[in-house]
């Protein structure tokens, strides 16, 4: 990442409504970075893995992911890209609705970065936003 | 051999059963008292059928074929005894009352007999007592079998209840979590027309749209709740090792901005280690400190937890100087959904103290309050203490 690259996250999500609060509130936000988003753990395999309609993709420095997701859901996403040396990597934060123990464990076991549960209220949601950005992209050190 | 069963007309005079015929199976290898017996039941005034063996081999197919009502069994018959035919019943699994019609029998014998399992025993030289030794044997099989049948059928609603609450408690539970999702894009949205557009539509507007997330809110808490209330009985508790003194401080961080919103003072000193699960003793304390804190009285607030040994329990307390409960609502105030006060007096759901007393019964404990209107409350419940094991 040179200092002139705008740090970019892939954000796999597939409601709306979550995106566009998460991009609003990384607008807000003090990072400046490029956000891509893909609606299903199968496009974001693809994105990852530059195949298909994403050939042209880049290398994203964070992985923002739903549990559930239609086709291939998130616990499907970490375990493919976990268990692959290169995509490894590249941090995951599962961003989800669920708080259930079960749900955070089975996502540590298979091998996210951190778990965020999506906070009920709007300044809420948006301070999670932001500091999810802030501490993977400003004060984590990235792996390239 | 078998002697050829037939219904025998009971004598004039005696008592007659009705019903269909009892089948009587005498063990007798006399044919002279196999007589005498039958003669005796007919004049009891049975109305009945009955065959009569002498072997063992005998009796185990005819009781097969047979499935009599009663057996009457002579206590030696050569070969083999009357007592035998016992476990010969118990290797085929039949559960048939068994009298022994015995000459003369010993005390220490006839007691030995019934402890292994024989009904009752009727001297030949007493053979008028046959009847009522008979009829007292089957009402006895009779209650028994009532009795059994009774706790069966028990036993098959408590396990019925048991499921059905278990599916309500999965439906709540599953309910609540998938609600979150929907309910979070109402909040958020509500919240974000709020922020956008206040002051630039009119007056009602911002009314609307202020009731609107102050509901979705509350929604987003009693959900909160629920589940917190459903995971109380789902989740195997790890009742070990807990902390008293860390669950207070737990909860007083969860609680510290309503603490020092109001200016509450809470002293505990050296609490005990229990055997609970620590996460949901944070619950515990953080649902009953945060009540004291909610139902303060015009003083400041001030909350003492303490605990104290009783027997193999500890017993806590968490008094305050609030505004009381009323000593008819003191039973009332632990039922889910159960509230005291309108919305616009105190916040709340009813669901804090349902959590509390599911959280003290489901690690062993009891929980009540003692109060007085006007003269602050005090919650008390006791907890298993460690065990002698673990403190070593």
């Amino acid at each position: 990442m040179t200092a002139e690259k705008k740090p970019e996250i892939l954000l796999v999500d597939d409601n709306p409504a979550d995106l566009y609060l998460f991009r609003e509130a990384l607008g807000a936000g003090e990072v400046e970075s490029l956000l891509t988003t893909v609606p299903d753990g199968e496009e974001a395999i693809a994105f990852l893995y530059r195949s298909g309609k994403f050939q042209s993709a880049t290398r994203p420095d964070l992985v923002v992911l739903d549990l559930n997701l239609p086709r291939k859901d998130g616990r499907g996403v970490l375990a493919n890209a976990k268990s692959d040396p290169n995509l490894r990597l590249i941090p995951i934060v599962v961003f989800s609705t669920s708080c259930s123990r079960t749900d955070i464990v089975d996502c540590y076991a298979l091998g996210a970065n951190c778990y965020v549960s999506k906070p009920g209220s709007l300044g809420d949601f948006r301070k999670a936003v932001q500091s999810i950005e802030h501490f993977w992209l400003r004060v984590a050190r990235p792996s390239a | 051999m078998t002697q050829a069963g037939t219904a025998i007309a009971p004598a004039l005079g005696t008592p007659v059963d009705t019903g269909p015929a009892l089948r009587f199976l005498l063990l007798e290898d006399s044919d002279d008292d196999s007589e005498l017996v039958t003669h005796q039941l007919k004049s009891g005034g049975f109305h009945f059928t009955s065959e009569t063996v002498k072997t063992a081999e005998q009796f185990r197919q005819t009781v097969r074929t047979l499935r009599p009502d009663i057996i009457l069994a002579d206590y030696n018959l050569g070969e083999w005894r009357g007592m035998d035919a016992l476990d010969i019943l118990r290797e085929e699994s039949m559960d048939i009352p068994l009298i022994l019609v015995t000459g003369a029998l010993g005390e220490v014998t006839a007691v030995d007999c019934i402890k292994q399992g024989a009904a009752d025993y009727v001297l030949k030289g007493g053979l008028t007592r046959l009847p009522l030794a008979i009829r007292r044997t089957l009402e006895d099989k009779r209650l028994r079998e009532q009795r059994k049948h009774a706790e069966e059928e028990l036993a098959a609603k408590v396990k019925e209840l048991a499921r059905s609450n278990r599916d309500l408690e999965q439906f709540a539970f599953v309910a609540s979590h998938d609600l979150q999702e929907p309910l979070r894009m109402v909040a958020a949205y509500t919240q974000l027309l709020a922020e956008r557009y206040r002051g630039k539509l009119d007056e009602n507007a911002d009314k609307y749209i202020g009731y609107a997330v102050e509901g979705a809110l509350r929604m987003q808490a009693l959900i909160r709740d629920m589940l917190a209330f459903c995971r109380v009985g789902r989740t195997a508790s790890d009742r070990n090792h807990a902390d008293c003194n860390a669950a207070v401080r737990a909860a007083l961080l969860n609680l510290r901005a309503t603490v020092e919103e109001t200016g509450t003072v809470v002293t505990y000193h050296q609490l005990p280690f229990v055997a609970a699960d620590p996460t949901q003793l944070i619950q515990l304390f953080q649902n009953l400190i945060g009540n004291a804190v909610k139902f303060h009285g015009k003083e400041k607030p001030l909350i003492r937890v303490s605990a104290e040994r009783r027997d193999d329990k500890w017993q806590f307390a968490v008094a305050d100087n609030g505004i009381g409960i009323a000593p008819e609502h003191k039973d009332v105030i632990f039922v889910i959904f159960q509230r005291l006060h309108a919305r616009n007096e105190y916040e709340g759901n009813g669901l804090g103290l349902a959590i509390c007393q599911k959280i003290v019964e489901q690690n062993g404990g009891k929980i009540w309050v003692e109060s007085e209107a006007g003269h602050g409350s005090t919650f008390l419940f006791t907890l298993p203490a460690r065990c002698e094991r673990e403190r070593a």
